[in-house]
């Protein structure tokens, strides 16, 4: 399996996911140092232990890497079967379950670490340029940088984030199109870090929870069968 | 007589459209197999159940005797092929491309990469992406590819696809030194029947589905005995000459004054004598050997007329 998601990642051009990963976490660190004014309540630390600022990181971050899976998802599988490269995948003595699943965990390891690194860069940055900027450091990191909380957040924020987005897959493959993946990504990002009026289901566990769940089962139905189905 | 490849019923209905109708395949070891059949024939659909990457609705298939199952991957390592168009990564170079399905089919060999691509003629090209390749190009990187880990059996479809006279001829070559050499069995479908005519040595003949015929070369050539044509001026008074004073009764009147003699004992000296003595003028005459195009054609068109009585 690791072979085989090695081979993934040498074939995929995976350094063109790298530099745009780097080049949206420049722009969500700009958007948040740009908006940090507005943003500055640290009313909002006492009632959610997390400033507006630390929100809107987790949110923009959040958003970017739901839909960058998405994209890469639909490049990585479903434009495989689109542009026939899958057809010489099933043709190599390996099991098809394998080749599918070395590819969910390429994109899912990716946009995992992507996304917690741009967690971390992000707020590192504000509090770095906080100074110059007017901003508080705690309205950034309201533990301070050795609350353990914060990393845990993170790690688990992250696997979540990227998870959702596998059942953008499970469309994409039903549909045999990239586009709808992407569609579908882009309602899950919605319905995840949306609001209407004061109703969010941000941080809504069992919200949360059931999307995990979803994603598990579109993954078992993206694979399951995949042996005796024919390759279209 | 051990057969590589064997289907039996083999049947794939899509839509509720049988693709496919109860092929019996039977490709012998170490021989070139020449899977003809017009566009639409169902020649890819078969091949790509041959493949795996198609499942039979009906019927079975057997490669190198054992039968193949969902997850008959180990007959993948020893089977080399192009299916419909050959496709590969276009960002990674065609050596990149070679080593990556090295790397996928578990074959370590040094030089084999070099070998293919010298064997194609693609070495200058080799550090190019593939984007930048052309058709045929891209063909023949396909082919090395398919001839890269020295497979038992190549399944290659329509191999000569968008290369010049020189390439197909090239290909031929290389087919026929890959069966000779190394005991390669080469399955090859085209719907150029000359493309197949010179190389192969058993030829299959797909219509509407269904395999209407499987013959060796060899036979085909013994049954489809050379014939007499000539071209008159008088077709009837022609064939009265040939029926009353000649006692032929296996000739055939075809279009703009031609007639075909099948009579094996008759020849064109004899036959332009006794015209030529009843007045009947001859504008050519002289002995004509039915290509696979024409037994093509002929079995096509029987399929047919079977089809619509």
């Amino acid at each position: 399996m690791w072979k085989l998601m090695k081979l993934e990642w040498k074939k995929n051009n995976m350094k063109k996911f790298v530099i745009k990963a780097a080049i949206v976490t420049g722009i969500i660190f700009l958007m948040v140092l740009a908006t940090s004014g507005e943003l500055d309540d640290m009313e909002t630390v006492e009632t959610y232990g997390k400033s507006m600022i630390g929100t809107a990181v987790d949110m923009f971050a959040n958003m970017a890497f739901m839909l960058c899976t998405a994209v890469m998802l639909a490049s990585v599988i479903v434009g495989a079967y689109k542009d026939k490269t899958m057809d010489l995948m099933f043709s190599y003595p390996i099991s098809r379950q394998k080749i599918l699943l070395s590819k969910m965990l390429v994109v899912w390891i990716f946009n995992f670490s992507a996304l917690i690194l741009c967690k971390l860069m992000v707020c590192g940055g504000l509090v770095l340029a906080g100074p110059l900027a007017h901003i508080p450091a705690e309205s950034v990191l309201p533990g301070g940088w050795r609350d353990v909380s914060f990393y845990l957040e993170i790690l688990v924020d992250s696997a979540i984030m990227v998870s959702v987005s596998y059942t953008a897959l499970f469309v994409g493959m039903r549909m045999k199109s990239s586009k709808a993946a992407i569609v579908a990504a882009c309602i899950v990002m919605l319905l995840t870090q949306g609001n209407i009026g004061s109703y969010t289901l941000v941080h809504n566990l069992p919200f949360y929870l059931g999307m995990v769940v979803l994603s598990a089962v579109s993954v078992f139905l993206c694979v399951h069968g995949v042996e005796t189905r024919d390759v279209v | 007589m051990p057969y590589v490849i064997q289907t039996n019923h083999l049947t794939k209905t899509i839509g509720g459209k049988e693709i496919v109708k109860d092929v019996g395949l039977h490709v012998k070891k170490g021989e070139i197999y020449g899977f003809l059949g017009p566009n639409g024939a169902g020649k890819t659909t078969v091949m790509k159940m041959i493949l795996n990457l198609w499942k039979p609705t009906r019927g079975s298939i057997e490669l190198f005797g054992e039968n193949l199952t969902p997850k008959s991957y180990g007959v993948l390592k020893r089977i080399g092929s192009i299916i419909e168009f050959p496709c590969f990564y276009e960002r990674l170079t065609g050596r990149e491309n070679l080593e990556l399905h090295c790397e996928y089919m578990g074959y370590h060999h040094p030089g084999s990469v070099e070998g293919a691509l010298e064997m194609l003629e693609l070495l200058p090209d080799a550090g190019r992406p593939v984007k930048e390749y052309s058709l045929g190009m891209k063909e023949r990187l396909g082919i090395a590819r398919a001839v890269l880990c020295r497979p038992e059996l190549l399944v290659l479809d329509e191999p000569t696809n968008g290369l010049d006279p020189a390439g197909m001829k090239h290909v031929r070559k290389l087919l026929r030194n890959l069966c000779s050499e190394y005991g390669m069995t080469v399955m090859a479908s085209s719907h150029i029947l000359s493309e197949i005519e010179s190389i192969a040595d058993t030829v299959g003949i797909l219509h509407r589905g269904e395999l209407v015929q499987e013959v060796g070369m060899q036979m085909l050539e013994e049954m489809n005995t050379a014939c007499i044509e000539v071209r008159v001026t008088d077709t009837k008074g022609a064939a009265f000459i040939l029926s009353d004073k000649c006692g032929m009764n296996n000739f055939k009147i075809m279009k703009e004054g031609n007639i075909r003699i099948y009579d094996p004992e008759a020849t064109v000296q004899e036959t332009a004598r006794v015209l030529a003595a009843h007045r009947i003028e001859v504008t050519a005459i002289g002995k004509k050997a039915e290509t696979l195009e024409d037994y093509f054609l002929k079995i096509t068109g029987e399929a047919d007329r079977t089809c619509g009585n």
